[in-house]
């Protein structure tokens, strides 16, 4: 590996149909996860914030999912599902759940109380002021348990590469790049991966600067995003 | 709930080693102090524009006005958590900027609105941070916390390990106040310190932190948006103008009396008059002469006397000449038809009592509730001094009043 | 359920539990993989966190380089770090260093967001009254915010401590020791009771870590703190 430059232009240049292949098939797995992700979660979550027992048990099995390491859960599913787009997509919606729910549930618990009493003093029903009022409030806290769980998760897709080049995204170049000692093919999917984390976080907080045109006032100057891993780190 | 609980009346307990310096109250003077604060600061507090004001030592000096009137970092310009622009400040005849910041601020103590309790140091610990500071052994600054806590009413044994988050609001407003005392400083800071808490507890905390100010006779800045507190409490009133301006300064009798502007005038109120009831206490008020019987005085021989009175009323009194009630023994009033003597069941109920210390604000509202023209005047040991009419009280309002605002 | 009953076979086969590839040796060799990355981690995040917490300074900066930190995959990074290791090192470079530094890439970001939000979420007013009554700015710092900053702090540790247990496994794909060890094996040799032992003992190490930490959590955090945590929960439903 040691003598050759760092990255190889040329065979950049002449792989570029593979690699936005790798990349639009990374962001495929990853979106799918994501969204499956938060589709379950919310749906939980909701239960969670209306019957207040079912939260501990169901951040409990989610924490206990998180735990297991994502090589193994990989290629524990092998033999379950074979080398399906599941065996990829499971691990990731699982590594979603904890990161999702603990937000969501955060989300809803910061929706001021005064503000719900108001809500139901005007004559809202329950679902009319969830959806109406405290889904929109909920909505900073959403969106950052969104950015954190898609970051993570497109980071993840590159293991998923170690169990073959079926379904690993651009993590198939850094497998590769190891085992035929071409520092390249590494860079080019690190980069990439990391690259396409970053766009995917910036369109989330562009989404929620639409979607919540209220809070953008009282942004903080400093743009901290304290709540995710406040909310990851939360008891 | 010791909010209900008086302040004890003994002396904090004496100590051998004494923890009290000579000095006991420090002046303070404002020279042409100015605080501008550049535009990019956020928060945006209100600034102070050439600010002179000298407060002696022992007074309490309220600064009271509109929200961003500056009143606050006046405040904090004196301990040094805000530096002028311009100007100085002495404390003693001290130029503050000379000292480093942080022994000026272990010698004043400081009261915040919000309390500043430590959530995580027991009660204890957080009435004895200062002196904790400064150095003392443990077990002083012990003995410390717990002369103060029972100073402020608390009961030490009750109160000492607890945590913040174990009390009510107005259990939390004594302990800071306990805490800016813990090294005894000859100047005291406090920011809207009653501020946070109900009205009933408010007027309770500020009626034992004047009694506890006549033992203590600390300087104190008080800075508050509410004029009834500071016509309340304060030796001096200052008066702040959005923009930092100082409207008028001065013994709060002299303010109401005489608006130095049309933004006195209106930020006191329109019922000025009445605040200044607030001002008199019922002893400084000229008294009538009750006309008094007593029971088994001759019936015919009082009703003479009676109509020699406006009111037609004879006030019956036990032989101590403490109040039973009125009796009218003009023609008509059955109670007091046949009978050759007076009796206590002639007595009509009495007008309200009203002791020497009441303000005139309270003697007034009790006898407008009670719907009398007449208050009777006890001393300490219940017998009469004398009567107060509601006419009175009310010229009180319209005694100079009428020069309105002066300039 | 034939799987799992095999799976508990290879666990309580005292074969398995002696020797180079026993399993107190992977486990000893996984330990210290994650408590010397933590440790290295922990010294770099946490003065760092703690500063730009109480100055509020490079706030902007720090926080957003901590996110694309955990972009970065663990995997690519020990990949990367691979070359200047070996010829760093020959002996270490394959299989200690590339696992060692990605961990403590890893394991950063949590633990610097962390304390630098638990530090601003200290109230302001708490700060201005300590300053008012003459504490200095250390003493500020070590009386006052970080121990009010503590369970937030613990909580960074906490999240990076769990993570790298879990991540740590990849070490074994570049012929490192510790419990990836029996995972990498185990797809190796298709040897599915291995794998499957060998994800239970991380889980298990994993959730150990979670369950010392909480009690880290409980028995450093002032009970004062602790009661308004409670309170403003229960005021929460």
């Amino acid at each position: 590996m040691n003598g050759k430059p760092l990255i190889d232009w040329a065979w950049v240049g002449g792989h570029l149909d593979d690699i936005a292949m790798r990349t639009v098939q990374h962001l495929q797995i990853a979106l799918i996860a994501i969204v499956v992700g938060f589709v379950i979660s919310f749906v939980l979550s909701l239960w969670a914030v209306r019957y207040r027992r079912a939260f501990a048990p169901i951040t409990g099995v989610a924490g206990v999912l998180y735990t297991i390491p994502s090589l193994a859960l990989f290629a524990a599913l092998v033999p379950i599902t074979r080398l399906s787009l599941l065996t990829a997509e499971i691990p990731l919606v699982l590594y979603s759940l904890l990161i999702l729910i603990r937000n969501i549930v955060a989300g809803f618990d910061a929706v001021p109380s005064d503000v719900v009493e108001a809500a139901d003093g005007m004559g809202f029903s329950r679902t009319g002021r969830l959806w109406r009022i405290e889904l929109p409030l909920a909505i900073p806290l959403i969106v950052a348990g969104l950015r954190l769980a898609s970051v993570s998760t497109i980071g993840l897709v590159t293991i998923a590469a170690l169990l073959g080049d079926k379904f690993g995204g651009l993590g198939v170049f850094i497998t590769d790049g190891l085992q035929t000692f071409f520092p390249t093919k590494v860079y080019v999917g690190a980069v990439l991966s990391v690259g396409l984390a970053l766009v995917v976080d910036l369109t989330f907080v562009l989404l929620q600067r639409r979607l919540t045109p209220w809070s953008r006032a009282q942004d903080a100057p400093t743009g901290r995003e304290q709540h995710g891993p406040s909310g990851l780190a939360g008891a | 709930m010791p909010d209900s609980q008086l302040m004890p009346d003994s002396q904090p307990v004496p100590d051998s080693q004494p923890t009290v310096p000579d000095r006991r109250a420090a002046t303070v003077e404002f020279e042409h102090v100015t605080k501008v604060y550049g535009a990019e600061s956020t928060s945006n507090p209100g600034a102070v524009n050439d600010l002179s004001l000298r407060v002696p030592a022992g007074k309490i000096c309220v600064l009271v006005g509109p929200s961003g009137c500056g009143k606050t970092t006046s405040l904090k310009l004196v301990n040094r958590l805000v530096e002028p622009s311009a100007g100085r400040i002495l404390i003693d005849d001290v130029d503050i900027a000379t000292s480093d910041p942080t022994q000026l601020r272990r010698g004043i103590g400081y009261v915040i609105q919000s309390t500043g309790l430590f959530p995580h140091q027991t009660v204890g610990l957080n009435v004895a941070v200062v002196p904790r500071l400064l150095g003392w052994s443990a077990a002083r600054q012990r003995e410390r916390a717990d002369e103060l806590l029972a100073l402020v009413g608390l009961d030490p044994v009750r109160y000492r390990d607890r945590y913040p988050s174990q009390l009510s609001g107005g259990e939390r407003q004594r302990v800071g106040v306990a805490r800016a005392l813990a090294a005894d400083p000859p100047l005291m800071l406090m920011d809207e310190p009653f501020g946070a808490v109900d009205p009933i507890v408010r007027e309770r905390l500020q009626n034992e932190f004047l009694r506890l100010q006549e033992e203590l006779a600390k300087t104190i800045l008080f800075v508050t948006h509410d004029i009834d507190e500071a016509i309340k409490l304060g030796d001096l009133v200052a008066i702040m103008a959005t923009g930092g301006q100082l409207a008028q300064f001065g013994p709060p009798a002299d303010i109401l009396a005489n608006p130095a502007s049309a933004f006195v005038a209106r930020f006191v109120g329109a019922d000025r008059g009445l605040k200044r009831l607030s001002l008199v206490r019922v002893r400084d008020l000229p008294l009538v002469d009750a006309v008094m019987a007593r029971p088994g005085d001759p019936v015919a021989e009082q009703r003479s006397r009676a109509r020699g009175e406006s009111s037609g009323y004879l006030l019956l009194v036990d032989d101590d000449r403490r109040p039973i009630g009125w009796v009218d023994l003009r023609d008509g009033d059955p109670r007091a038809a046949g009978g050759a003597t007076l009796t206590i069941e002639m007595a009509h109920p009495m007008s309200p009592l009203l002791e020497p210390e009441m303000t005139a604000k309270d003697a007034l509202s009790q006898l407008l509730d009670a719907d009398v023209q007449m208050g009777i005047v006890v001393d300490r040991n219940g017998r009469v001094s004398g009567l107060i009419t509601v006419d009175t009280i009310a010229g009180l309002t319209r005694a100079d009043t009428g020069d309105g605002p002066s300039r | 359920m034939e799987l799992l009953r095999a799976t508990a076979g290879w666990l309580l086969d005292p074969g398995h539990w002696v020797g180079p590839d026993g399993i107190p040796t992977r486990l000893e060799q996984h330990v210290v993989i994650c408590v010397v990355s933590l440790l290295v981690a922990a010294a770099i995040a946490l003065p760092i966190g703690t500063f730009i917490g109480h100055t509020g300074r490079g706030a902007f900066a720090a926080v957003n380089l901590a996110n694309i930190g955990r972009a970065v995959p663990s995997y690519a990074v020990m990949v990367m770090v691979l070359p200047p290791a070996l010829s760093l090192s020959p002996k270490y470079g394959l299989d200690v260093i590339p696992i060692f530094t990605a961990m403590t890439l890893l394991a950063i970001p949590p633990i610097l967001v962390n304390t630098f939000a638990g530090l601003r979420q200290v109230d302001p007013d708490l700060v201005e009254a300590g300053r008012g009554m003459g504490m200095r700015e250390r003493q500020l710092l070590l009386r006052l915010e970080l121990p009010l900053a503590l369970p937030v702090v613990l909580g960074g540790v906490r999240t990076a401590a769990v993570q790298v247990v879990a991540t740590a496994t990849l070490g074994a794909e570049l012929g490192g020791g510790g419990l990836g060890r029996y995972i990498v094996d185990g797809i190796a040799r298709q040897e599915d009771d291995r794998l499957l032992a060998g994800v239970f003992l991380v889980a298990v190490l994993a959730l150990a870590t979670e369950a010392a930490f909480a009690l880290a959590a409980r028995v450093l955090t002032s009970a004062g703190v602790r009661r308004t945590a409670r309170v403003e929960l229960d005021a929460a439903h």
